[in-house]
């Protein structure tokens, strides 16, 4: 119990547990895993009245539908697990990021904000983020997947690098 | 009511499946792109097969639902945003060490910095939304 619990899981485990989640959700929900596109609910459930065609698209007809549940469920799930392994209620360092350089918290935030931004302007422009193109359409075999999976891996590989070398000095 | 309960509950084993193996931590996602440790890329390599192996039980058996329907596989188009949009995304990935399923599991987990990346991402959506989308 330990193990599930307490201690971080082995990466076969997180793998098969998240890999199942594919068959899963087409057998038991017909369907297709996948997070980003629920951003675009938040948006709309923001802004009901907003006039952009692309929240008023059939996608986001209803924003408090399965997307909008789905998301709901993995902060629940992520809550869940931070109580039973005994993390702090509230956190705010972020790993070695926040221990190694001494920023104003105002900087970090910026940081972190620009960061998310990427991830939510690249998740739309490529039609799927890690869990809808490179897990879901690895896993059924989809080529444009393949694709934007490489893309990922390259452009995180190589801004890592520059992080590396300008932000943290080369340690 | 039942398939909101469905989506609820999958949703919730994701989240904790995240956060449980390590994909919410900021260092593991640095140390997979540096290459000082895999395991997020290990996990994601079994997620893959372990996800296309079950795809391949479904179709043998029929490629039907637990209700007796076809199931309907999400096909994703192919054009040059995939490639523009990809490497945007992956410049997102490591400044912010978390990808948009993650940064929920780092909600959950009280993370500051990841409510941070979280209002950033639906900055980058409305962005999408207002400028980038052609119907």
């Amino acid at each position: 119990m330990k193990l599930l619990l307490v201690d971080l899981w082995p990466w076969w485990l997180g793998g098969i547990a998240i890999g199942i989640l594919v068959p899963a959700m087409y057998y038991f929900l017909n369907t297709a895993l996948g997070v980003s596109t629920g951003y675009g609910n938040i948006l709309k459930i923001l802004n009901r009245a907003s006039k952009l065609k692309w929240l008023n698209t059939s996608t986001y007809k209803d924003p408090f539908g399965w997307r909008f549940i789905f998301i709901v469920g993995m902060i629940i799930g992520g809550f869940v697990s931070a109580r039973i392994s005994g993390m702090p209620l509230l956190e705010s360092g972020m790993g070695l990021f926040t221990d190694r350089l001494n920023w104003n918290y105002g900087i970090y935030a910026f940081w972190f904000f620009s960061g998310g931004a990427l991830l939510g302007f690249g998740a739309r422009l490529a039609g799927g983020c890690t869990s809808g193109h490179s897990i879901h359409g690895i896993a059924t075999g989809q080529k444009s997947s393949i694709i934007a999976t490489i893309c990922f891996l390259l452009a995180g590989t190589f801004t890592t690098f520059l992080i590396r070398i300008i932000v943290f000095g080369g340690n | 009511m039942i398939r909101k309960i469905g989506y609820l509950f999958t949703g919730m084993f994701f989240g904790f499946s995240l956060s449980r193996s390590g994909a919410s931590h900021y260092d593991y996602i640095y140390q997979m792109f540096t290459g000082e440790n895999l395991k997020l890329a290990l996990l994601m390599g079994t997620a893959i097969i372990v996800g296309a192996i079950g795809m391949t039980v479904l179709k043998a058996l029929g490629n039907k639902d637990i209700n007796g329907q076809e199931i309907q596989i999400n096909r994703k188009p192919f054009n040059h945003n995939t490639i523009i949009g990809g490497i945007i995304f992956g410049m997102g990935w490591a400044v912010s060490g978390a990808c948009p399923g993650t940064v929920l599991a780092q909600l959950g987990e009280g993370k500051i910095l990841g409510l941070v990346t979280f209002s950033g991402m639906l900055l980058g959506t409305y962005i999408y939304a207002r400028f980038a989308h052609k119907d």
